[in-house]
Formats: C-alpha cells, sequence, structure tokens
C-alpha cells in the first residue's frame, strides 16, 4: 500500500460528512500525490478550533525508521540529530521458544498540553500554538538550551546548522498547508495516525475512544499531559527505560 | 540495571550545556563567595581580615568580570544577548538571572572601587607600572564609608540574587532528577564559599606570606567542609530512607553508575582531607586552598556535565568526551586565559602585596 492510499483510506475511513479538517487533508492530498501547484489551503490553524494530536499504534510500527528518514527529509535535520527516531530493543522473552524479541517505540516530541519547556525559555521563543502544537520561534530563541534541559522526553536539541533549539513540530508547514506530517505519511505499518482531537467525527478521536483502556502517554507522573498518545506501550518503556544502553551511537558533526 | 532489555538504536543526545557553563557557574560561585569573604575586613573593620578580605574582594573582581563573558560564550546565539532584556519571562529562572548579574557586578563594582580609591592613589603616587591609570581610576583616592556600605549592601542583594537564581535554574528542572532536589542550591553555594576561600589562601601564597590570615581562612575553609560533608550527609540519607522522593529519584539515577560512584567517592575523599588538613595542618595554606578550588569546579563539572550523560528515556548512560574546540576544551582554557588576562591587569593596578598587608600594618586601613 502506498503512503498516499494509506492517506486516503483514513480519510475515507471516516463517517460523513467530513470535517473542514479532514476536507484539507484529502484537498493536500494531490499535493503529495501529483505536486500539482495547489493554491495553499486557509491556515486551519488559525481557527484555534483544531487541537493536533498523534495516536502511535505501537503495535503496527515495524521499526523501519521510514519516518526518522522521511523527517530528515523533510526538516533538513543536520546528520547526527533527530526528530523523530524509534527506539528499538531487544527484549528476553520468557513465554516463548524464542530468547528475545524486538520492542519498538517511536518517539517524538509530545507537544504537551503543560510542557516544561515553555516556562524555562528566558525570552519566550518557545510557545503553545492555537492548535497545540509547540513551537520554537527561530527568530528570537537564543540558543541557551534551557528548554533542551526541561523537556523530559529529550525530544530537543540544539541544532548545530541554526545554532536555535531544534525539535518536532508536527510538521507544522505541512498541517498549516492541510497536509499529513512526513512521519504520519511515509509510516507503512499505518502506526502513526494524526488529526484534530476536538473533532468527534475525525479518525483520530474516533480511534482515541476505541482504545480508551489501553491509551497511555509516557512519563504520565510528570503531568505534562502529552499530545502523544500510545498503543501497545509496554509499561517497562513508559519513563526511562531500564536496561542495557545503546549499542549504535550515531555520528554527530563537529560542532560549527 | 535490567539485564533483559538491551537497547540497540536510540538517539545518544549531545550535552547542550557546555564546558562553557561549567566555567561561567564556577567562576560566579567563586566571585560572590569571595565576595562575602570580603566583608568582615572592609565593611565591618574585623580585626585580622583587611588583607583576607582585600584579597577576597580582588578574587571576587577577577571572577565576576570573567564569569558572564562564559556565560555569553555557552549561548549558541550571544550576539541575541539582548533578547534577554527585549524579552523577559517571569516563569524563566534564567531570565530573572539577566537582571541579576548586573545588579550584582554593578554593586560589586562600584564597592570595589570605593574600597580600593586609596590604594589606587597609592600605586599612582609610587610610580609603577599603570600609574597613570591608577591616578586616573583613584579619582582623588578618597575613602567615602557612607558610598562604600551602600554599595556593599547593593552588591550583597545581588550576590543572594545571583546565588538565588544560579541554584534555583538548576534544581527546578524536573526532567533531570539529579539536579532536582531542593539540597542542590544550598551545596553550589557551599562549594562556591569554599573555593573562595580556597581562592584568597592561593593569593595570599603569592603576596607577602601572613601566617595569621592563613590560619584564620583555615580555620573558616574548615567549617565550610564540614558544612559541605553535612549537607552531603543529608542528601544521602535523603536518597536511602526514602523520605524524600526527589532526593530518592535523583540517587537511583546515579547510584548504579561505576563512574559516579568514583565521583562520589572522589568528591567525599577531597573534602575530608581538606577538612583534616585544614583542621589539624592549618598551615598548609596552598594545598587546602587548591584542594577546594578543585573540589568547587568537579561539583560543577559533575553536576552539569555527568548531569548531562543521563538519558532521559533511553537505557544506560551517554558518554562525553570533551572535545578539543571552543564547544570543549577552548572554552575551559579560553575562561582560564581571560582569567589570567583580568588577574594580571589588576593587580598591575593594585599589587597582591600590598593588598594582602593590610592583615599586619594597615588592620584599620
Amino acid at each position: 500500500m502506498n503512503k498516499a492510499s494509506q492517506t486516503l483510506d483514513r480519510v475515507a475511513s471516516a463517517t460523513a460528512p467530513a470535517s473542514p479538517s479532514r476536507r484539507n487533508f484529502l484537498r493536500g492530498v494531490p499535493v503529495v500525490t501529483a505536486a500539482a501547484a495547489l493554491a495553499p489551503t486557509p491556515a486551519i490553524a488559525s481557527t484555534g478550533k483544531q487541537q493536533w494530536a498523534m495516536l502511535i499504534d505501537v503495535r503496527k510500527c515495524i521499526g523501519c525508521q521510514a519516518c526518522t528518514v522521511s523527517c530528515i527529509q523533510e526538516n533538513a535535520v543536520p546528520e547526527g540529530s533527530f526528530r523523530t527516531v524509534v527506539s528499538t530493543y531487544s527484549v528476553k522473552l520468557t513465554d516463548s521458544a524464542q530468547p528475545a524479541g524486538t520492542y519498538v517505540l517511536p518517539r517524538l516530541c509530545n507537544h504537551c498540553d503543560n510542557p516544561p519547556c515553555i516556562p524555562v525559555c528566558p525570552v519566550s521563543a518557545t510557545y503553545k500554538r492555537e492548535d497545540g502544537i509547540v513551537a520554537v520561534d527561530g527568530d528570537r530563541c537564543v540558543g541557551c538550551a534551557y528548554c533542551v534541559q526541561a523537556c523530559p522526553y529529550d525530544a530537543r536539541f540544539i541544532n548545530h546548522e541554526t545554532n536555535k533549539a531544534d525539535k518536532c513540530t508536527f510538521c507544522a508547514h505541512r498541517v498549516d498547508a492541510g497536509l499529513l506530517p512526513a512521519c504520519v505519511e511515509t509510516c507503512v505499518g499505518g502506526a502513526r495516525i494524526f488529526g484534530d482531537i476536538n473533532d468527534p467525527e475525525g479518525e483520530l478521536a474516533r480511534r482515541l475512544k476505541e482504545a480508551q483502556p489501553q491509551l497511555k502517554v509516557l512519563k504520565p507522573e510528570l503531568e505534562t499531559a502529552p499530545r502523544v498518545f500510545y498503543i501497545g506501550l509496554d509499561e517497562r518503556f513508559t519513563g526511562k527505560v531500564e536496561g542495557q544502553g545503546t549499542l549504535w551511537k550515531p555520528r554527530s558533526l563537529p560542532h560549527a | 540495571m535490567n539485564p533483559n532489555i538491551v537497547e540497540t538504536l536510540n538517539v545518544a543526545r549531545e550535552v547542550a550545556w557546555l564546558p562553557w557553563a561549567v566555567q561561567y557557574f564556577f567562576l560566579i560561585g567563586l566571585s560572590y563567595g569571595a565576595f562575602l569573604l570580603s566583608l568582615p575586613g572592609i565593611v565591618f573593620r574585623r580585626p585580622g581580615w583587611a588583607g583576607i578580605s582585600r584579597l577576597a574582594l580582588l578574587g571576587a573582581l577577577v571572577c565576576g568580570l570573567a564569569a558572564p563573558v562564559a556565560l555569553l560564550a555557552d549561548l549558541h546565539q550571544p550576539g541575541r544577548f539582548w533578547h534577554f532584556y527585549a524579552y523577559f519571562t517571569p516563569s524563566s529562572w534564567m531570565s530573572w538571572g539577566a537582571f541579576f548579574i548586573p545588579v550584582y557586578l554593578g554593586g560589586l563594582l562600584m564597592y570595589a572601587w570605593l574600597a580600593f580609591r586609596p590604594e589606587l592613589a597609592r600605586h599612582a603616587q609610587s610610580g609603577g607600572k599603570l600609574a597613570g591609570l591608577a591616578g586616573v581610576l583613584a579619582y582623588g583616592g578618597h575613602e567615602s564609608r557612607g558610598a562604600l556600605k551602600a554599595a556593599a549592601l547593593l552588591a550583597f542583594v545581588g550576590a543572594a540574587l545571583v546565588a538565588l537564581y544560579t541554584g534555583a535554574e538548576v534544581a527546578v528542572v524536573q526532567a533531570r532528577p539529579l539536579w532536582n532536589t531542593p539540597l542542590l542550591p544550598l551545596q553550589f553555594f557551599i562549594t562556591a564559599f569554599a573555593g573562595a576561600v580556597g581562592l584568597a589562601l592561593l593569593f595570599n601564597r603569592f603576596g607577602p606570606k601572613d601566617e595569621a590570615a592563613k590560619r584564620r581562612m583555615a580555620g573558616v575553609l574548615a567549617a565550610s567542609q564540614v558544612a559541605a560533608l553535612a549537607v552531603g550527609a543529608l542528601w544521602l540519607a535523603l536518597g536511602l530512607s526514602g523520605v524524600s522522593p526527589v532526593h530518592a529519584q535523583a540517587l537511583a539515577e546515579v547510584g548504579p553508575s561505576a563512574n559516579w560512584q568514583l565521583s562520589a567517592a572522589w568528591a567525599v575523599a577531597a573534602t575530608v582531607l581538606t577538612l583534616v588538613l585544614a583542621w589539624r595542618r592549618p598551615g598548609s595554606g596552598l594545598v587546602i586552598g587548591l584542594l577546594a578550588l578543585h573540589s568547587a569546579w568537579m561539583m560543577r563539572w559533575s553536576i552539569f556535565i555527568g548531569g548531562q550523560e543521563v538519558p532521559k528515556t533511553g537505557a544506560g548512560y551517554y558518554t562525553y568526551s570533551l572535545p578539543l574546540g571552543p564547544e570543549g576544551l577552548m572554552g575551559i582554557v579560553g575562561t582560564a586565559g581571560l582569567w589570567v588576562f583580568l588577574f594580571v591587569f589588576i593587580t598591575t593596578l593594585l599589587p597582591l602585596d600590598r593588598l594582602a598587608a593590610g592583615n599586619t600594618d594597615k588592620a584599620a586601613a
């Protein structure tokens, strides 16, 4: 299944009448598939009604890192830095003939509703948009990295090409144009579902409701109210993982 | 560590507060600590403290002037420092800090100038190096006690605010359990003050050797080491007993690591050694001075660089190796170079031996 039809399936699965946000997505699809020069859709964020969120169905993730790569491509993330990544773990099995299994956990900025990165910023460069996306004003950021320290999810970093705080934006530039985030578009397993949490007819809200009993967020005890939800999140992976450290490290560029 | 889980793929986040930050917290701590040590002799005119307090004030000046440069260099956009003043954000301790630093440094510069004016005039008269500049700076060389006390009060308020914000800024970071303890600001303060005593001892070694001053400082240093050990023991007790969940979490985060166990053992051993030497051999001024400085620096290095080696979500620890460029070793060397330049410049105008002499022949100067 290619990514465009996947998107279409997801959009089509919602019941009629389609909400403005889904119409926007639908309108955006040809832009991806045919790169047609459509006029940009009205900025849906400006209404302030949408609250973007993501649901990650860990059971469907195959750990292929297509999201990681598409994010780097879409956002020109410098080598050695990542806005999203699929953390991968080898876990010893006790209830199977197999000695070990693989556990994968896609990570990205949680776009918290109570984000610890915002109050610490000394110049108010990081802020929450009306649509819930946590963003950084690159013209104002002084690169002090206080937000990098304050994020409990290790989601932020200093971009050595811009010398500013960097993080996942839910691909705000694409969302504003009525498109899905790059990682969602690329996900081969359909593990990432993106949408408006306030749209009861939308797929995201519907899937969140269906999954309610098993819905989890990372580090719930910090009360950051993440807007990234997980299905199939193993308890052992909700916080700092207790295990042997990573076997592989990305090569980082020497600092500018 | 749970041996049943092995992380095979994840992001290793780099340290984002660089060695520049360690240098800043080290120098600004030494500065406010040394400022406090300058008060008994200069403001309160305690007998036997004049020389100590002048040397301490020299230390406060040199460290206080070098510190903000390190802080600026730690910004990845140093040219935008004015944003701190254009976009004040009251929810951020760092934002407050941008206002506290000038209060402290402004007060300190005025206080130091008022305290050293007569010395500057003396240097101008003696006709030594930069005597002309000393004469201009002395601006008559009068002593004005009222103004001196007012400037000292302003600097004191600034020093208290700087000590508060540098501690709170780090302690409020919930995402890093090692930092997120209420005892951390107190630990910063105690080690900073001990380091400042160490700095004054170091200066005293290179001025005219004043045994009485050395012994007096050894006593103060011993007391600071007792305080450091007591707070350290309290930290450990709170962590081990589980009485305080934040301390237990901080301990759990670093306890299993062999590197951290070594760091902790090193810190305790250095503190005990400083205490024993300061108490039993108060004449070992240079050794205990260097030990105290080393402990103050090591504590900050471990907290900042070591603290950033603890992944927030991933397993195990990140490994840090010091880069040789401006983002690493050159940051440390560069700050040290600036410090040496400031020291040479200020002691040319205010020769060390003349500052230290206050203890012996000019106790009431």
